[in-house]
């Protein structure tokens, strides 16, 4: 079973409008790469540098957040990755 | 005692069994501080004062501009050009003429967060601006009042419950400073988000039910969903734990 990578809103400009993309990985990092190489237009959305996230993205692990060093936590078959971004307004 | 027009006022709320009358005399005797009278601080503002809140004390230096009216319900055309602080206070007391509403019309900052919320219970984030939004965080950890945080953008919106030293803070997941941008919104989402905090303020002071603590609640608009997501307490969070003060 895959591991399924779900994208914000704001993001699925890059990825042709999926909500959910499957992708394959043994860490969360491994399954951002993944997702890039089926849509590259993510790597900005997501990616300050190489392996340093923007400030605003956060990422959830099956429903918990991977902070801190999320690209490093280990994923399973069927685990859930959620990318999100903070908001700021009022 | 409540008298026989509180009574009748909160009647339909007092035959809620988790308030009742010595739950409507506890909200009656609260003290919110209120920071920001805008998207979000419109609705939280109203729903407070419907329900009775003792004191509400709203902190906003802005004027009202027609580019408000569209989500900051407090305000109407008439109000363009005047003080948010004194068009909300105004409106607010004919909503409710016993709810005490006290004002202050100055830019909170590092230097005068403390002073401007002393004497409240709880802190309510009602702001457009995270810089702003971490100021209150660290006040609110600092003087150990409850705060309660909404965002919005868009249709997308999110609320949290920070009990200081117990949960999980809006710091506990920072990375770094964002770039603050003029944010696209309709007034819907901030109503659905401030209501919800109204909620959690209501609850926190009643002690009732289960609150939105170590969990942050995604609202979807456009889907009308609800995501939730745990959070955890982070030791090294240099606002709530043992972290070095970050920018």
């Amino acid at each position: 079973m895959p591991i399924k990578i779900h994208i914000h809103t704001t993001h699925r400009q890059h990825t042709h409008g999926q909500e959910v993309v499957s992708v394959e990985g043994s860490t969360v990092g491994e399954c951002l790469n993944h997702l890039i190489k089926q849509y590259p237009g993510m790597e900005k959305a997501l990616f300050a540098k190489k392996d340093r996230l923007l400030n605003h993205i956060e990422i959830y692990l099956n429903h918990a957040s991977a902070y801190p060093n999320e690209l490093a936590k280990p994923v399973k078959d069927g685990d859930e990755i959620h990318l999100v971004t903070m908001l700021a307004g009022g | 005692m409540l008298t026989s027009r509180e009574q009748e006022r909160y009647d339909r709320q007092i035959m809620i069994g988790e308030i009742g009358q010595e739950g409507q005399k506890k909200l009656m005797k609260s003290r919110v501080a209120l920071a920001g009278a805008g998207g979000l601080g419109s609705p939280i503002a109203l729903y407070l004062t419907a329900a009775g809140i003792g004191t509400i004390r709203i902190i906003d230096h802005d004027e009202v501009a027609l580019s408000n009216l569209n989500r900051q319900i407090l305000y109407w055309e008439e109000d363009i050009g005047k003080k948010k602080v004194d068009s909300a206070k105004r409106k607010l007391n004919h909503l409710n003429s016993t709810v005490k509403i006290e004002t202050i019309g100055e830019t909170i900052t590092e230097d005068n967060v403390s002073q401007l919320v002393e004497g409240c219970e709880v802190l309510v984030d009602a702001m457009d601006n995270l810089s702003t939004r971490y100021i209150l965080n660290r006040c609110a950890i600092e003087k150990e009042l409850p705060f309660f945080h909404g965002a919005v953008n868009g249709f997308e919106g999110r609320a949290m419950t920070i009990l200081p030293g117990k949960t999980a803070c809006l710091r506990c997941m920072y990375r770094g400073p964002v770039p603050q941008e003029k944010f696209p919104v309709i007034g819907v989402t901030p109503g659905i988000i401030g209501i919800i905090q109204a909620t959690e303020v209501i609850k926190y002071l009643l002690g009732i039910g289960k609150l939105l603590t170590n969990r942050l609640l995604l609202y979807d608009g456009l889907k009308i969903t609800f995501n939730e997501f745990t959070v955890s307490r982070n030791p090294n969070c240099d606002h709530c734990g043992s972290g070095v003060r970050k920018e």
